[in-house]
């Protein structure tokens, strides 16, 4: 998957490159809205199609709510505090 | 944007639920599967086309350069920092709890590695940990986006190179591909060590 993941981006940069070389407009918005909808769809469906993760939803929701969110918290505040020691922009 | 996100959301939840548990339509994994991969793979190759067309991204990524792996450090040790804070303040095993937030968000990884190695109660603490973190990254991206560009790749963790990194980029404009993807590839590799190397400790 790795592999499809790196090939898409790549082939993806090559024509976007080839397109700008040839002074080509691009404006891509509507169709990157339909397919990230697709792909939102999906997530949800796997979601409702998987009784194991439902199951593990319902019995250990609270406690992974409470994980997740302090971890993005903190993951938030070190990237801000790292961005601003090594001037990230 | 975030209507639409969650309209769609609990359709595909809606007819997943009905598909597998009530009227068989198609199988699960046509959509869970073929369409997820097939569309993921859609939305970089655009992605990767809105990157190739702007003129000023490669400059910018330039005058960033390696700095920018600061970003998924300081992600991985925050995400374990707030699994040790949560242990605490749940009164669980710290170790247990630093151990699930190590999937960073990968919850296909988490889940049944932890099981594996921590039994099947944490394993699915930390498919739903994960989970939510996916879950979270998607929902509150026109949020996060506001508060910088790095907020949202800190926020999604291992996910910003394949499954959020189209929300992300459409939110931050097409300079933040190379951050997310880079972050996001730095954080899945680490991630299966790091719960190794946690749960070891338990």
């Amino acid at each position: 998957m790795l592999l499809y993941i790196v090939g898409s981006l790549i082939a993806g940069i090559v024509l976007g490159y080839l397109l700008q070389r040839g002074k080509r407009r691009v404006d891509l918005s509507r169709v990157t809205f339909g397919v990230i909808m697709l792909l939102i769809f999906s997530l949800g469906f796997s979601i409702g199609s998987n009784d194991d993760l439902l199951g593990s939803l319902s019995r250990v929701g609270a406690a992974a709510v409470m994980i997740m969110l302090l971890a993005v918290g903190f993951s938030v505040v070190f990237v801000k505090a790292a961005g601003r020691l090594v001037r990230l922009d | 944007m975030i209507k639409y996100i969650l309209l769609v959301l609990a359709l595909g939840g809606a007819a997943g639920y009905l598909n597998s548990n009530w009227a068989r339509v198609v199988e699960n994994v046509w959509v869970s599967d073929y369409l997820s991969s097939g569309s993921l793979l859609l939305l970089l190759f655009i992605m990767g086309i809105t990157f190739g067309v702007d003129r000023e991204t490669l400059a910018k990524i330039r005058r960033t350069g390696a700095k920018i792996l600061v970003v998924p450090f300081a992600v991985g040790l925050g995400t374990v920092l707030g699994g040790l804070v949560a242990g605490f303040v749940l009164g669980i095993n710290v170790v247990g709890a630093m151990t699930v937030s190590a999937g960073f968000g990968w919850y296909t990884l988490a889940g049944p590695l932890v099981g594996q190695l921590l039994g099947a109660e944490w394993g699915a603490l930390g498919f739903a940990v994960n989970f939510l973190r996916e879950l979270l990254t998607i929902l509150t991206v026109s949020l996060t986006s506001r508060g910088g560009k790095y907020v949202p790749v800190a926020v999604g963790g291992a996910t910003t190179m394949d499954t959020t990194l189209p929300v992300i980029v459409r939110y931050s404009g097409s300079e933040a591909l190379i951050t997310s993807f880079s972050s996001g590839f730095v954080l899945s590799l680490v991630a299966p060590f790091a719960i190794i190397a946690l749960a070891s400790l338990y």
